[in-house]
This record gives structure tokens, C-alpha cells and sequence, in this order.
């Protein structure tokens, strides 16, 4: 029998050429994939080679960079003076990100409880928004709110006590900017719990408030813990309200007053200063940098391995 | 009989009711707290939104659309060149990572690995781009800074007046010397690239500032001097010193970057890469697999599956978050801030590939970080000018998504 007429003319099977652009193609595309995972490998190589730089001179030893408490490479000119420990970056970095974190984790996690468990849906519809216009807000204009509004404000409640550039102002401006991240990401947690198990708490006689807490909360308790994790490695990594608002003294104290510079915040001036490629405090730049990919890069593992592991799934 | 368990036996009525109404009382109060906290963000956005108004809006003029930045006129200071510059380095950075990303995500979801090995890397290369996407941006502006403004000096250091690292086309090198007609230079095409200067002592072929090729004649100090002005213009001193002088076309091209604006977006996309990629995924795995098996059935190759049912309908999602993603890299300052450096003095967009520039939020940081009250006022100005433009992106995404949302319900 006779094809039909449509049929005629037609190649029902790939022909070499398109069988081989089909391949061209999976293989441009794996390529593509492949950048990726080259991003990571380039981050390290580069952290490594050039970190090697500044930890093969002799102006700094290992035990120092870990231990010293004074951190100068900016202020002193002179190699054999400058210090290179890194403990006052590290507590100015953890003084502006536990006062972001006091900030930013019960805020949000509140806001994610009231988004999935009470709010109604026109609730939801503007308050939605109103977070994603938070979390699209540059970081650069969180600085600046910072040094136009917080810390004004800071000092005027408190008579003064507080330093023109203080680690409250940043860490207040760094919370905001973690809020909305810590909210959607605990309110997709919160919404895959099933409906089943708040029925059951409700059957039982539990209030909203104790089906919330006491049932919701703990059963997307690993999706909650992986957004704090990635909250507090957003709030180390932020960059632009430190540098405008924190200060630019490395201090080694517990007080949230002073100045303090972070970790961050030491990269961005060491970039202002435009100091000479290839010296020891070019490198240290990247010493700095290894302390922070590391940390924030164990925090993002950490958030991501908890998700993928504790994860309840209800069928 | 059994008999009734001590739990409800021993139960005082009283007791009960008022335990009840504690509880009750605590939902309540923990309602009323959550409504007041998820208020707290409204209120921050309004307070943030009218303290950056009220300290800017006396400064939106057509002056800061339309000016650069000046240390003199800090009054009629502007934000043209950096509006300039956003839009190179932003255009750059959308060239190469909204292929690269949608790319990727199509592989990722769309070509499922089949053998135990192939699930092991698809498995690794999932968890390494969640990963890069928690990786602060200050550190993709090292990876920047090492990787296309240095090239791990592989290819020379560029220096001012000095060296130009290795460059590859788009050049021309000219020697410039004055003429005894004050203020006027003509120039005389390089052929010894690695000579930075020259001396003339005897009469050369030049071209004048206009590229009309002339011939130069030499005076001796001592001799008359021409008085004629057209003479004096094509005369040089006897052993005029000739300095470098480059002519750069807009395709200039040059290893390593240097602090450029392609520097500059190659870095943004590195940032924003994996944002792209997360979020195509998410769309791509919106398609309903029915769609894709159609296909497949009708005889379609994956990629022709791929290119002709799964994008067409996970467009507006790929769009979507590409478009925030654009909302990111406009506002991203740090990357830019390490790679193209934190000055703002230039008063153009770039010229050519290799040409430096400034970006709006590196502009707002330099202000906001300045003492005078102008320079503040400014900053604010320019916060205003960026959340409208931001505002602008992010409404296109909204009216994507909810267009789409209707026309697919």
C-alpha cells in the first residue's frame, strides 16, 4: 500500500547530519554544565596560588595569622611593622553578623509562620511583595540607609555612646537584608508540611499557636535550619553595608559600639588603597578571602547537606 | 469493664476550663505578635523609601541624568557616564550568562543521566552550583580580579606609560610631537612598538590631527625662525622629543582585561550564572512531563523536544527569573567595586572594549562615603534614579509572570 501523500517526501529517521548537530549540540550543552563546576575549581586554584603568595613571606607565619590579635596591614606602611592576624576581621565579622542574626532569624521566622499558618491570602498578597522589594533592595542602599538612618538614630537613643560607624548600625542594616531570605525560605518549609498532620494537631484540641510551634516548626525544622545556615553565610559575605557603615578600624573587643572592620570590609578598602600588585598586603587580600570562601563555603554545605538529609517526606 | 484511665478521672472541671483559656489566650497573643512582626517589615520598607526620598529628591534635576561626576561642581555633579556604565556592564554580563545559564539548566533537567556514574557527576555538579551560589560576591570579585584583569600576569602587567600587556587588535600606536605653532601636534605612525619614545632630527612623513598625511619639515634653533602660522604647524623643533600616543578602535582587544568594563561584566555574570540556572531549572521542571512525551512519541529528538515544546513553554519562567536576576547584577557593587576599582572620575561611557567605567551602585558607594553634605544628597539622588530603573525591571517580571499565570489557567 501506497503512503499517503503526506507522508511522501518525509525522512522518518535522523538523517548523519542531524544525528551529528543533535551530539554537537548535547555536547556544547554539557560544556556549558562543565563551566560551572570550572567556576569552583578557578575560586580555589586562585585562593590557593595566590594566598600562597602572602603565607611565603616572611613578614607572617601561619601561627600568626591564626593568633595575632592586632591586624595592620593597611595602617602601617612598613612590612616589617604591619601584623597580620586575623582575629580582629574574624570577631568584627561575628559581631555584625550575631547582631544580624538576632535580627533577622526570629523576625523572619515569625513572618514565615504568620505567611503560611494565619495569613489569609489577601494578607499574602501584598505582604509577598512587599518582602521580595526588600530582598531586591541593593545591598549598597542598605549601607547607605544605614549610615543615613540607623546609626543616627542609634545614637540618639543612646545618648551618644554609640561611634559615627558602629557594628549595631551594620548589623541592624545586615538583618534586613537576610529577613525576607530567612522568610521564604522557612515559608517553603512550613507550606510543604501536609495538611494532614496540622488537621491532626487541631483534632487533638491544639491551639493555632501549638499546631504552629509545636507541630509545623518542628516537622520543617531542617528546611528552617538549612535557611539559617545560608542566612548566616549571606551575612558573613555581605560586603557594601559593611564598608559604608562599620567602620574601618579592625577592633578586638565584644562591644558593639566600636568600630569593626570585617573581613569584607578589610577587601573592599585594601581595593581603595589601590596598593601595588604582587606586595605582601596585595596577598593578604586573598588571605582574607580564603577565611571567608571557607567559612561561608562549610555553612552553604552545611545548609544544603541538612536540607537533602533530614528532610521529612511525607507521601 | 475496664476501668477509665487516670487521665480523665483525675481531671479538676475548673482546672481544665481555665487551662483552656490560658492556652486559648496565647494563640491569641501569639497572633497579635506575629501580625505586629510581619508589619516590622512594611514599616522598614516605608521608613527606608521615605528617608532615601526626603534626603534625595532636592537633588533629582536634569543635572544628574545628564552630567558626570565633578569634584569642582559638586553642585551639578551627575550620573550619566555611570548610567552608561551599568548598562555596558550589565549588557556584557547578560550576553554571557544567560546562554551559559538556560544552557546549563537544559542539560541539567532535560538530558537525565542513565548509567551510575554520569548520576554521580549530574548529582556533584547540582550540589557545586548550589554551592557557587552561596559564595559571597566580594569573592567572585577576586576570581575577577586574578582571572580577567590580571591573568595571572601571564601576559605582562599593565602599566600606565609603560606596558600595554599583549594586545591583539583595534591599535594603532602614533608618536605625538608639537609643532613650533603652540598647541598644535602632529603624529607620525610607530613601527617599533617596544620603543617608547623618539627623537627627530631630520624631516619625516606625519599625519595632522585631522589623519590628512603631511610632511614635516626640521628647524635648527638659531636659524630664522618661520613666522608664517600654516609653515610653523607643519615645522618641528630639531631634536623633538616624540612621546606614544595610541589610537584605540571600539573592537580594541587586549590580554590580560585589565580594569575594564569586560572585566567587570564577565565577573557580574559569574555572580548572577548560578542564580539563572537555579531558576530556569525550577521552570523547566514545571513543564509537565506529558508535554515532553508527546513530543517524544510523535519521533522528536531530545533536543528537538527540547527546543520546540520544554522552552517555548518554560519561557516565561526562564524570563522571569532572568529578569530578577538582571534586578541583582544592576545593583551588585562588591564584584565591581574589586575588579574596575572605586574610582568615578571618568566622564563618558566606554569607548572601546578595553575602556574602564563607572557603575551606578560603585557611584552611590563613592558618594555615600564622602563627607560633604552634596555628595550625600547625591548618593541619595542616585539610589532614587537605580530603585526606579530596578522598580521598572521588576514590574516587567511581575506582568510576565501573572500574564502567563492567566493565560495558562
Amino acid at each position: 500500500m501506497p503512503l499517503p501523500k503526506a507522508l511522501q517526501n518525509r525522512e522518518f529517521r535522523s538523517t548523519r547530519s542531524g544525528a551529528f548537530s543533535e551530539r554537537l549540540i548535547v555536547i556544547s550543552l554539557a560544556l556549558c554544565a562543565t563551566a560551572t563546576v570550572l567556576i569552583t575549581v578557578g575560586i580555589i586554584y586562585m585562593l590557593i596560588t595566590q594566598s600562597a603568595g602572602f603565607f611565603r613571606s616572611e613578614a607572617v607565619t601561619m601561627s600568626g595569622f591564626l593568633t595575632d590579635t592586632e591586624w595592620t596591614a593597611l595602617q602601617s606602611k612598613d612590612l616589617a611593622q604591619a601584623k597580620f592576624g586575623i582575629l580582629p576581621l574574624l570577631s568584627g565579622t561575628f559581631r555584625v553578623t550575631l547582631i544580624a542574626m538576632i535580627i533577622a532569624l526570629p523576625l523572619g521566622l515569625i513572618t514565615a509562620i504568620y505567611l503560611s499558618e494565619f495569613a489569609s491570602a489577601r494578607i499574602r498578597s501584598w505582604l509577598k511583595p512587599t518582602l521580595e522589594i526588600i530582598a531586591g533592595v541593593p545591598t549598597v542602599v542598605l549601607g547607605y540607609f544605614a549610615i543615613l538612618v540607623i546609626s543616627p538614630s542609634l545614637q540618639l537613643i543612646s545618648d551618644g555612646a554609640f561611634s559615627t560607624f558602629n557594628a549595631t548600625g551594620a548589623g541592624i542594616a545586615v538583618g534586613i537584608l537576610c529577613l525576607p531570605m530567612v522568610c521564604s525560605l522557612s515559608e517553603d518549609a512550613m507550606r510543604a508540611v501536609p495538611r494532614s498532620l496540622r488537621e491532626g494537631a487541631y483534632g487533638l484540641g491544639c491551639t493555632p499557636f501549638e499546631t504552629s510551634v509545636k507541630v509545623v516548626v518542628p516537622a520543617a525544622l531542617s528546611g528552617i535550619i538549612s535557611a539559617f545556615l545560608l542566612a548566616f553565610s549571606r551575612a558573613i559575605g555581605e560586603t557594601m553595608v559593611v564598608a559604608l557603615a562599620a567602620g574601618t578600624l579592625p577592633t578586638m573587643t565584644l562591644d558593639p559600639t566600636q568600630q569593626a572592620q570585617t573581613m569584607t570590609g578589610f577587601i573592599v578598602e585594601m581595593i581603595k588603597s589601590e596598593s601595588e600588585y604582587g606586595t605582601v598586603q596585595y596577598y593578604s587580600l586573598y588571605a582574607v578571602a580564603v577565611t571567608l570562601f571557607a567559612i561561608t563555603f562549610l555553612m552553604t554545605l552545611g545548609g544544603q547537606i541538612i536540607r537533602r538529609r533530614f528532610k521529612e517526606s511525607y507521601q | 469493664m475496664s476501668s477509665i484511665p487516670d487521665a480523665i478521672v483525675n481531671q479538676d472541671a475548673k482546672f481544665l476550663t481555665d487551662n483552656a483559656k490560658r492556652r486559648k489566650r496565647l494563640s491569641l497573643w501569639f497572633y497579635f505578635l506575629c501580625v505586629a512582626i510581619a508589619l516590622i517589615s512594611v514599616v522598614i520598607l516605608i521608613v527606608l523609601m521615605v528617608s532615601i526620598w526626603s534626603q534625595g529628591q532636592s537633588r533629582l534635576s536634569t543635572d544628574l541624568l545628564t552630567r558626570a561626576h565633578s569634584e569642582l561642581e559638586i553642585e551639578r555633579s551627575g550620573m550619566w557616564p555611570a548610567i552608561l556604565g551599568s548598562l555596558f556592564v550589565c549588557g556584557t554580563c547578560a550576553v554571557v550568562a544567560l546562554p551559559l545559564g538556560v544552557g546549563t539548566a537544559v542539560f541539567l533537567e532535560e538530558f537525565q543521566p542513565t548509567n551510575k556514574l554520569l548520576r554521580w557527576i549530574h548529582g556533584f555538579v547540582q550540589l557545586n552550583i548550589s554551592n557557587l551560589a552561596g559564595v559571597p560576591s566580594i569573592v567572585y570579585g577576586l576570581l575577577g580580579l586574578t582571572v580577567f584583569v590580571y591573568m595571572f600576569n601571564v601576559f605582562g602587567q599593565i602599566r600606565v606609560n609603560e606596558s600595554a600587556g599583549m594586545e591583539i587588535m583595534g591599535y594603532k600606536h602614533f608618536y605625538q610631537v608639537l609643532t613650533l605653532e603652540p598647541g598644535h601636534v602632529v603624529f607620525v605612525p610607530q613601527s617599533d612598538p617596544t620603543k617608547r619614545q623618539t627623537t627627530f632630527d631630520e624631516p619625516f612623513q606625519a599625519v595632522d590631527p585631522d589623519g590628512n598625511p603631511i610632511k614635516i619639515s626640521i628647524w635648527t634653533p638659531g636659524t630664522p625662525k618661520p613666522s608664517d602660522p600654516a609653515i610653523r604647524r607643519q615645522t618641528v623643533r630639531a631634536g623633538a622629543i616624540g612621546g606614544t600616543i595610541t589610537e584605540r578602535n571600539w573592537y580594541y582587544f587586549r590580554l590580560p582585561f585589565d580594569k575594564s568594563f569586560l572585566s567587570g561584566g564577565l565577573t557580574l555574570a559569574l555572580v548572577i550564572l548560578p542564580i539563572i540556572i537555579i531558576s530556569s531549572q525550577e521552570s523547566l521542571r514545571g513543564v509537565p512531563s506529558s508535554l515532553r512525551e508527546a513530543s517524544m512519541g510523535l519521533g522528536a529528538t531530545t533536543w528537538q523536544t527540547v527546543r520546540d515544546v520544554c522552552l517555548p513553554a518554560a519561557l516565561p519562567g526562564i524570563m522571569t527569573g532572568s529578569i530578577l536576576a538582571m534586578g541583582r547584577a544592576i545593583g551588585e557593587a562588591a564584584p565591581i567595586l574589586v575588579v574596575m576599582g572605586a574610582a568615578v572620575a571618568k566622564s563618558s561611557g566606554p569607548k572601546h572594549l578595553m575602556d574602564d567605567a563607572v557603575t551606578m551602585p560603585v557611584l552611590i558607594f563613592n558618594w555615600a562615603g564622602r563627607q560633604q553634605d552634596e555628595f550625600k544628597e547625591l548618593s541619595a539622588a542616585a539610589i532614587i534614579v537605580l530603585l526606579v530603573i530596578l522598580l521598572l525591571l521588576n514590574s516587567t517580571a511581575i506582568y510576565i509572570r501573572h500574564h502567563v499565570q492567566k493565560a495558562q489557567s
